[in-house]
């Protein structure tokens, strides 16, 4: 029963084929005859060798989905099988979106028989596409695979030419491109209902007819390979949308920003007196988080450097509840004045709280009024308590209303305002911050630039 | 017996084409550069070739010319990768039959090069 006498066998063409699958992800190595295999023991009939048959599929398929790349697939099943089956030639077409055609992406074989890589491809109604398109089509064998012999068998039927001549017509135009490239077998290679490639197969060199286990191995290699190639292409688009995604984030953000920042200016506009106040805080902001790298706390934030820039933007946002004639007030406030204008830190995280995305930055915003020693506004937070970037935009805060001019009072200069921030380093101020602005402005970047209400604001 | 030149650097085109166009009845030669191609153009004087562009030394372009001048009666196709509405006006101007892009589908190529060599 057994048809397996020849060299090399059937089965020591899955061994080979496993073994190079293990060994290889992706890539061919030349080929290297493995003895062990080719003197492997003939294959004994029944269920041994249908087990045998078995795993080789499972450990092929698993191994097959791990393919990055669908073109080193099918180069290895292309090599495989023209190495090991001793056939005049062996291709595979390829569906190309870009082209809307089949192309022939790999072939191996005999000189003058071998189809060069890129020199042909099928368009879609050519009768070779359209016959496995057809899935119900009954040139087609049960396996799914085209058979030259059948098709020479129809056309030798005397009742297909006299009762169906469209039928005949059909096979004539299969049995013509079957011709052109040489093939005695046509392998489909399905995803769903899609058509993805045909393995392309000529005549063994012996001139014998390929056995139905041979076949059954090429459908069986066709199917993994389509799953392959599915796969390959599925991560393809994927990466192009998690691309496309990413773009749109980014293009989100900047929107987002620039929200920010008009809102903030918004802000600034209806203050005369702290005219571009958002814009320094927030850069001074940004010149102390320079010198907090490595802090344990920064790591706590998803993105500290944005949820600053932002809290820091918008960290007077509640003076939007504040009436007019106290932000605007030519003079001292009185302390009920001063109780109205300390709500504009509660008012600025109740605004930004229904933001889900800005629920950080609600947080930053209530307590930027906050002291170290616990003696600030809303909640009277000391210490850790009190967020790390609310700490930050209070030291910011402070220096920028210390050197501005107020209705109340005349600015003071730099070196006072700095001289002040070290008095109060560890009772109004995390001595930390502080710390960090010193160095800054040792650095040079904390640069104070004094709008007199006369200069645009740049935002 | 139609005489037929295949040029093409790719020695499996070559090969291939040779061995499509000789099933089909033709007396095939094959040069796998330009300058290859214009001598047995001289030599063999056949009645149509098909020609590359893009090949190392001499160009496709430039061999075209060559051959028309040799012998405005051999017929040229071109058969080239090159999608290039420049060059494919190039080819017809300097007297080029047609111009085929590779991958081809291989039916056009032969009633391609049927039709030209009855017409």
């Amino acid at each position: 029963m057994s048809t397996h006498k020849k060299a090399p066998s059937w089965r020591s063409l899955q061994g080979w084929f496993v073994e190079k699958l293990m060994d290889h992800q992706g890539g061919i190595s030349p080929l290297t005859p493995n003895q062990n295999l080719l003197n492997a023991s003939l294959p004994r009939e029944g269920a041994l060798q249908k087990q045998d048959y078995q795993s080789f599929l499972e450990a092929a398929s698993r191994t097959m989905i791990r393919f990055k790349k669908p073109e080193h697939l099918i180069k290895m099943i292309v090599k495989t099988i023209d190495d090991q089956l001793k056939i005049m030639h062996t291709a595979v077409l390829l569906y190309k979106e870009e082209k809307k055609s089949y192309i022939l992406i790999d072939s191996k074989g005999t000189t003058g028989l071998k189809i060069p890589v890129g020199f042909v491809r099928l368009s879609a109604d050519n009768p070779l596409i359209e016959v496995f398109s057809d899935k119900n089509s009954f040139f087609i064998s049960e396996t799914g695979i085209l058979n030259y012999d059948d098709i020479i068998c129809g056309l030798r039927n005397r009742s297909i030419l006299e009762l169906q001549p469209e039928l005949y017509d059909n096979l004539l135009g299969i049995k013509k491109q079957m011709d052109l490239l040489k093939a005695v077998l046509c392998v489909p290679c399905y995803f769903k209902k899609d058509l993805l490639g045909i393995l392309v197969l000529g005549e063994k060199i012996s001139g014998e007819a390929f056995s139905r286990e041979e076949m059954g191995f090429f459908v069986t290699l066709a199917n993994d390979a389509a799953m392959a190639i599915a796969n390959a292409q599925l991560i393809e688009n994927l990466q192009q949308k998690i691309g496309e995604v990413k773009e749109l984030y980014v293009r989100e953000h900047r929107i987002f920003i620039h929200t920010s920042i008009a809102l903030a200016a918004a802000i600034d506009a209806r203050d005369q007196y702290t005219h571009g106040h958002t814009e320094r805080v927030t850069n001074y902001c940004l010149s102390i988080a320079k010198e907090l790298d490595g802090v344990p706390e920064v790591a706590h934030y998803k993105n500290f450097r944005e949820t600053l820039q932002i809290s820091a933007l918008l960290h007077d946002v509640g003076k939007i509840g504040i009436p007019d004639y106290i932000l605007s007030k030519n003079g001292k406030l009185t302390p009920e004045e001063y109780e109205e204008i300390k709500k504009h830190s509660i008012i600025g995280a109740t605004i930004l709280h229904p933001i889900k995305e800005l629920s950080d930055v609600a947080n930053e915003v209530r307590h930027h009024q906050e002291c170290f020693d616990g003696s600030g506004y809303p909640d009277g937070l000391a210490g850790n308590d009190i967020p790390l970037v609310a700490r930050i935009i209070a030291v910011a805060d402070a220096f920028d209303a210390m050197t501005t001019n107020r209705p109340y009072r005349k600015k003071k200069t730099v070196e006072e305002a700095v001289h002040e921030l070290k008095a109060k380093s560890g009772t109004q101020f995390d001595p930390i911050m502080v710390s960090a602005f010193l160095l800054a402005y040792q650095k040079g970047n904390i640069i104070t630039n004094n709008y007199n209400g006369k200069n645009s604001n740049p935002l | 017996m139609h005489k037929l030149l295949v040029v093409d650097d790719e020695n499996d085109i070559c090969d291939f084409v040779r061995t499509f166009f000789k099933d089909r009845g033709f007396n095939v030669f094959t040069a796998l550069s330009a300058e290859e191609a214009l001598s047995i153009a001289k030599k063999e004087r056949p009645d149509m070739v098909l020609l590359d562009i893009k090949m190392k030394g001499m160009d496709g372009l430039a061999a075209l010319k060559h051959i028309k001048e040799l012998d405005r009666g051999i017929k040229i196709i071109m058969v080239t990768a090159l999608e290039d509405q420049d060059k494919m006006r190039e080819a017809y101007k300097l007297g080029a039959c047609d111009y085929i892009t590779k991958p081809l589908i291989l039916d056009y190529l032969e009633q391609t090069v049927l039709k030209n060599l009855k017409g």
